[in-house]
């Protein structure tokens, strides 16, 4: 064996070594440390260089101070109409109270101001729910994302709409407050003992050994109460209806583009994965499928659903104009990710299909825990920038008549009292989108930071 | 050698014919492996020795023949091929390593979702097949942080975790650096030495002339030669086989 695997060894035993001293390594030049060699490496490296810097530094300059000498130095805070600010400032600052006045209809649309607090509730509650994602001692991470997906929604339309509730519809409601209560229960039981709620509650009783079936009953039951109890609840509850004509503004946008971006990764996933099938039918119909919606524009599928879909459907049945809108969002927002998704399966080698099917998984477990996970890794700022895409095309909405923050900014120039009142408000829109969409991208960016951790080389 | 086979043999291939399309791959190969037998399968680029291997756990389906891996045979039932191919590990020359599981993670991978094993007893299993091949303490790295010596002794690990009583090896040392290519080649022989049915496609000759029970030569699909490694290197019949010898020695 070692004549065998020591093929090179005799070649080099022949004169006596020399011994080998690695020289000692010298500190770098000062020059090129801390912020001065920075600066003076990156910035004033040679004359072009330097003008460079220094134009590129007082047009940054000249920029910033022109905004804010208009929306802040200038700036007029308090006035009762258009009018009062055009006589103290004219046109040189900006006339903040017409935009603070108009904040609740910004935020909120037309929705009655004493219902409100059902949307700000709606939005602690995703907030809570979510929240355990983060916690780092929760193991339960998938079956709470899974909850907060399918369950969110049932809750939040709910506390959104109100009104009169069936049998099923409380049902269903009562599913929703179940999860958020379980996923609650579920953080708490997790972090203080490392089990979950069902288990935490079976161990509290003191049930038996643990192949014990009365384990999985005590489970069950527990589970089967909190849902009694979300039922109880969801019974005694009683909102008032509010019609989705009344849903605006922010509100409305973060909706439209919450429902997209929840349902076009899932559905996006699925049709890549169908265009990619062997079998002929199933790929023919998602490539037509994706083909079709990435080929048309979104306004013009906002149209289409907006008017023709009446057509299709039987007289006298009909569809809310939000939740065409919303359909329509959807479509066309999984075919992209559809081909997002494509992108990042192709890319994933050949040979880690071959080494998870040679392990003896089948199609759904290789696809799911091989492919999928590192498929999604690599378009993370892709898929990201996709729902950055998704949040802002939501302005187009307001061309079918819905009121989103684009068209509620818009609003604000029409009122009698600041009449003509566009820039502002416009300005500050652009604040609220460009907060959420940086703050999109910078989570994408530190996401894939720490996912990529392991694989430095 | 004895003839005595006891059982079924690990791997029986009869009459097996592959096509890729029009394209005759492997032509009528008859192979029969004997229980703890170690064979190594060489030729010339493209003669066909993936191809084979890989039907042996049907990465790539064959059009005609039988192939019976102890005694079952592959055939429509994808559960039933799922089943016979857990008996059967293997070995990439590129390691297919999964990138997003670290190192233990990717060797209790099977275990944990194939076999369906307690978490701690697929960590055990995994750190004993780790030990095995000298890099207990690359546990917890990922892969793309090992060299690829280390990286191919973890994929054999991984494939020695789920226990099969076969491995094929599908030149595993060939996009190694050759001061990594001992490292494998010991793991290997180590293997070899436990008794395990060994099925390898190498270069290295010197492994084949001290590890293998029979050496078998392809050339364009068919099996030229087959040999033990004596008789093969010394004493080839076909002049095809002195040419490529003449050609790798
Ligand atoms: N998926 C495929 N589709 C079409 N032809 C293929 C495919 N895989 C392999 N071939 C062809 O089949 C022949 C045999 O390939 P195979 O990979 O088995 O050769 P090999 O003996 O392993 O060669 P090497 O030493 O280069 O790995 C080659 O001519 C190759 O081009
Ligand atoms: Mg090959």
């Amino acid at each position: 064996m070692d004549e065998v695997l020591s093929r090179d060894s005799a070649a080099v035993e022949q004169l006596p070594a020399e011994i080998f001293k690695p020289k000692p390594a010298r500190a770098a030049p000062p020059s090129t440390l801390g912020v001065q060699g920075w600066v003076r490496q990156n910035m004033f490296s040679s004359i072009p260089n330097a003008l460079v810097t220094v134009l590129g530094i007082w047009i940054v300059y000249a920029f910033f101070d022109t905004i804010l000498t208009w929306a802040v130095g200038n700036a007029v805070w308090e006035a009762e109409n258009r009018r009062q600010c055009l006589d103290l400032v004219g046109r040189s600052g900006a006339c903040w109270p017409g935009v603070i006045a108009w904040i609740p209809n910004l935020i909120y649309g037309l929705y009655p101001k004493d219902q409100v607090w059902r949307i700000n509730l709606a939005g602690v509650i995703l907030l809570l729910w979510a929240l355990p994602l983060w916690l780092p001692r929760v193991q339960s991470k998938v079956q709470i994302g899974l909850s907060l997906v399918l369950l969110f929604p049932l809750l939040a339309s709910y506390l959104f709409l109100g009104g009169e509730k069936g049998v099923i519809w409380s049902a269903l409601i009562a599913l929703g407050l179940a999860g958020f209560l379980w996923t609650l229960l579920t953080a708490a039981t997790e972090t203080i003992s490392g089990l979950s709620f069902g288990r935490y509650a079976v161990a509290a009783i003191g049930f038996g050994g643990d192949n014990d079936p009365a384990r999985r009953n005590g489970q069950i039951a527990a589970l089967l109460a909190l849902y009694v109890v979300a039922l109880i609840a969801v019974q005694a509850m009683s909102l008032s209806f509010v019609a989705t004509r009344a849903w605006g503004g922010l509100f409305l946008t973060l909706v439209i583009s919450g429902i997209g971006i929840a349902f076009s990764l899932p559905a996006g996933i699925v049709l890549a994965l169908g265009r990619r099938s062997r079998m002929p039918l199933i790929s023919m119909l998602s490539t037509t499928f994706i083909e079709l919606f990435r080929s048309v524009p979104l306004i013009t599928i906002l149209f289409t659903f907006n008017t023709m879909l009446p057509l299709f459907l039987p007289v006298g049945v009909e569809v809310n104009q939000l939740l065409r809108a919303i359909v329509a969002v959807c479509l066309f927002s999984s075919a992209y990710m559809a081909e997002v998704i494509r992108g990042g399966l192709q890319a994933i080698p050949r040979g880690q299909y071959e080494a998870a099917s040679a392990m003896g998984l089948g199609f759904w477990q290789s696809t799911g825990l091989v492919i999928m996970p590192q498929a999604l890794k690599i378009m993370i700022p892709t898929i990201v920038g996709n729902f950055i895409g998704l949040f802002k095309d939501t302005t187009l909405v307001s061309i079918v008549g819905l009121f989103d923050l684009l068209s509620m900014s818009r609003a604000v120039g029409e009122d009698t009292r600041w009449l003509g009142l566009f820039l502002e408000p416009f300005f500050f829109i652009t604040m609220i989108y460009f907060v959420v969409c940086f703050t999109m991208s910078q989570y994408s960016l530190n996401l894939e930071q720490r996912l990529s951790a392991g694989e430095r080389r | 050698m004895t003839d005595a086979v006891r059982g079924e043999p690990p791997v029986e291939m009869i009459g097996v014919n592959k096509w890729f399309g029009a394209f005759h791959v492997l032509k009528d190969i008859d192979l029969r492996v004997r229980e703890g037998e170690r064979i190594v399968v060489c030729g010339p680029s493209g003669s066909g020795k993936s191809t084979m291997i890989r039907c042996i756990n049907q990465l790539e389906r064959h059009q005609e023949g039988t192939i019976r891996v102890h005694g079952r045979a592959y055939g429509r039932d994808l559960r039933e091929n799922d089943a016979i191919r857990r008996e059967i590990g293997m070995v990439f020359q590129s390691f297919n390593l999964f990138p997003h599981l670290s190192v233990l993670d990717n060797c209790t991978f099977a275990l944990t979702w194939v076999k369906h094993l307690p978490k701690k007893e697929a960590e055990d299993r995994a750190m004993e097949m780790l030990t095995r091949v000298r890099i207990p303490e690359q546990a917890g790295k990922y892969p793309l942080q090992l060299s690829g010596g280390q990286q191919q002794r973890v994929a054999i690990a991984r494939a020695l975790c789920a226990q099969p009583k076969i491995m094929l090896f599908d030149e595993p040392t060939s996009s190694l650096d050759p001061e990594m290519i001992n490292e494998v080649l010991d793991a290997m022989v180590e293997l070899a030495e436990s008794g395990m049915t060994m099925i390898v496609v190498t270069h290295e000759m010197g492994f084949a002339r001290k590890v293998a029970d029979r050496v078998i030569f392809m050339d364009q699909g068919e099996i030229v030669e087959e040999a033990p490694p004596a008789q093969f290197f010394d004493a080839p019949r076909f002049d095809r086989t002195r040419l490529f010898l003449s050609q790798v020695l």
